[in-house]
């Protein structure tokens, strides 16, 4: 009896440092509790080290679960993640309105400057609806250019553009085998889409495809990047823009064949003409938000969004480029230079605007009539002057690139 | 020779007490650990300042754990918050009135907004001075 009140005891010792010992070892919880939900989250207590993912979206007032979702108070991978939002991607587009929508967020009015959202879902980078009424026009399956289908079905009522929904495109629905092929070869630079193999490739999907830089050197680690920025460097622009073409004879993707280790190589294929501020620019310095994000409507083509030329920012030979200065502090051009302050913008500047009024605000007009620039990605300063009164003989009426490349292509 | 070596009886039952008094020690141990658990106090709403003389007139002090500013002037005490009334950030103090940090609203001395996002000034704080002559912040 004695023998079996010791054994006892034993096992009840041991039992009782078991439970210390795994206590011990028990993840010890780290708490935030967000400014804006004010709700405990535990994301933290694996997470601290992951960077603040951008100026504008601190963790002390956003928190995680705002954006990622998840689960808060879970402490285990399996718990914690299982209600992700888009996996690592909250703003996949399948998932953006849950993640970054609210009227003070990225779901607001034109005329607070914050539908972005609705400007981006509706946007040809989204819709890919040029491409798609392209090949259906030139395959005989539609009668004209104008877009009928778009990657998924959207609609937009208030459209100025005329075209006031998109179906959801099925190539599989067609009967011509090459629609049927550009569907499954040719859908891989939309922004809902998966990108192809390969490092140059690599984005994520949403609005994380542009605004997350998976092509600069901090980039070693794809994945794990958590970085929202608006300084966007042409890199990232190209891993849907210059990595290759489309051939539609065979309907497949062809990869660039060069291996670019400059600048001046990188920025277009070999076959492109183009000039000097053309490829020491990046594309967000002369293409505007509005051509990028579109600008709320539905369009059959991206000509008719896109819309600056070299005249925007350099005048014509009897015209100079549009400004406007700045006296209203709730300008636009405030918050753009504040979320990325390459420039320091004062009431009373004078910066170059489109011919739809949208700013350049990274430019300035400066006192001796020339113009200044600042690389949104680069920092670099930019000088230029205006082509009236230069030795340009360029016709004032046309404006298309192939005109100004006559005369200012850099050769390769 | 006498012989010094423990009884059984006497070995196993000084045994018995080793392992039933660690374990009633642990488990002592345990219990207090989980009848003094504290759960996450919640943040606090009011602030002793300390004495009202501590700030002279004309200044203007930064409250890091309100967060908040105390500004002493002719007319009295005020104090402004400096959470930012568009998503909560903590506004910067700058040569000509305050700035968020996120989205770039400005605000002015007196907390007035002078450009958005934010559509409302900073949110003023009840500050009172009590019968021991300390100052005591609401954020309430």
């Amino acid at each position: 009896m004695r023998r079996l009140i010791v054994i006892a005891s034993a096992l009840l010792l041991l039992t009782l440092l078991g439970i210390a010992w795994w206590e011990s070892r028990r993840v010890k919880p780290v708490a935030l509790i967000p400014t804006i939900t004010g709700q405990v989250e535990y994301c933290l207590t694996c997470h601290a080290d992951i960077a603040q993912i951008s100026k504008s979206h601190p963790v002390q007032t956003f928190g995680c679960v705002l954006c990622h979702g998840g689960e808060p108070l879970a402490l285990t991978d399996d718990l914690a993640h299982s209600t992700l939002r888009g996996g690592k991607n909250p703003s996949d587009f399948s998932v953006v309105q849950a993640s970054c929508s609210g009227d003070k967020c990225h779901s607001g009015t034109a005329e607070t400057y914050s539908n972005h959202i609705q400007r981006a879902t509706t946007s040809i980078q989204a819709t890919y609806a040029g491409a798609i009424a392209s090949i259906l026009y030139t395959f005989g399956a539609q009668p004209d250019l104008t877009a009928h289908y778009g990657i998924t079905a959207v609609e937009d009522p208030l459209s100025t553009s005329g075209i006031t929904e998109l179906q959801a495109f099925d190539p599989m629905a067609q009967t011509n085998p090459f629609i049927k092929l550009f569907g499954q070869n040719c859908l891989t630079c939309h922004l809902s889409a998966q990108p192809i193999d390969g490092q140059v490739y690599t984005r994520f999907t949403g609005c994380a495809a542009c605004h997350t830089p998976t092509q600069t050197a901090e980039a070693t680690q794809t994945t794990e990047i958590h970085k929202l920025t608006t300084a966007i460097s042409y890199t990232q622009c190209d891993t849907c823009h210059n990595r290759g073409n489309y051939d539609l004879r065979t309907m497949t993707f062809v990869p660039r064949q060069d291996t670019p280790t400059d600048r001046l190589h990188n920025y277009y294929q070999p076959i492109a003409q183009f000039t000097k501020c053309e490829y020491t620019l990046d594309c967000v310095d002369c293409h505007t938000r509005t051509e990028a994000m579109g600008d709320g409507s539905l369009y059959s083509n991206k000509l008719d969004i896109q819309y600056i030329q070299c005249k925007t920012c350099h005048g014509t030979l009897i015209a100079l480029p549009q400004t406007r200065t700045l006296t209203d502090p709730n300008d636009l051009v405030f918050r753009l230079a504040q979320l990325n302050p390459v420039v320091n913008l004062q009431l009373g500047d004078t910066i170059l605007v489109t011919e739809k009024s949208e700013p350049l605000w990274n430019t300035r007009v400066m006192p001796d009539g020339t113009y200044e620039l600042v690389g949104e990605a680069t920092g670099q300063l930019f000088g230029f002057k205006p082509v009236m009164g230069s030795g340009c003989q360029q016709d004032p009426n046309d404006q298309s690139s192939a005109a100004c490349h006559q005369c200012h292509s850099v050769q390769r | 020779m006498s012989d010094t070596r423990l009884p059984r009886r006497d070995f196993l039952k000084l045994t018995r007490t080793i392992l039933l008094s660690a374990s009633g020690l642990l488990g002592m141990g345990g219990l207090i650990r989980f009848l003094s658990y504290q759960s996450q106090p919640p943040a606090p709403t009011e602030f002793d300042l300390g004495l009202a003389s501590d700030y002279a007139l004309g200044s203007r002090t930064i409250l890091p754990q309100v967060p908040g500013m105390l500004i002493r002037t002719e007319k009295g005490f005020t104090a402004l918050s400096l959470v930012c009334p568009h998503l909560g950030c903590t506004v910067n103090v700058t040569s000509d009135g305050f700035t968020c940090p996120c989205h770039g609203s400005r605000f002015l001395p007196d907390g007035s907004l002078r450009n958005g996002p934010a559509s409302q000034p900073l949110t003023i704080l009840r500050v009172e001075e009590n019968a021991e002559q300390h100052l005591i912040l609401s954020t309430q």
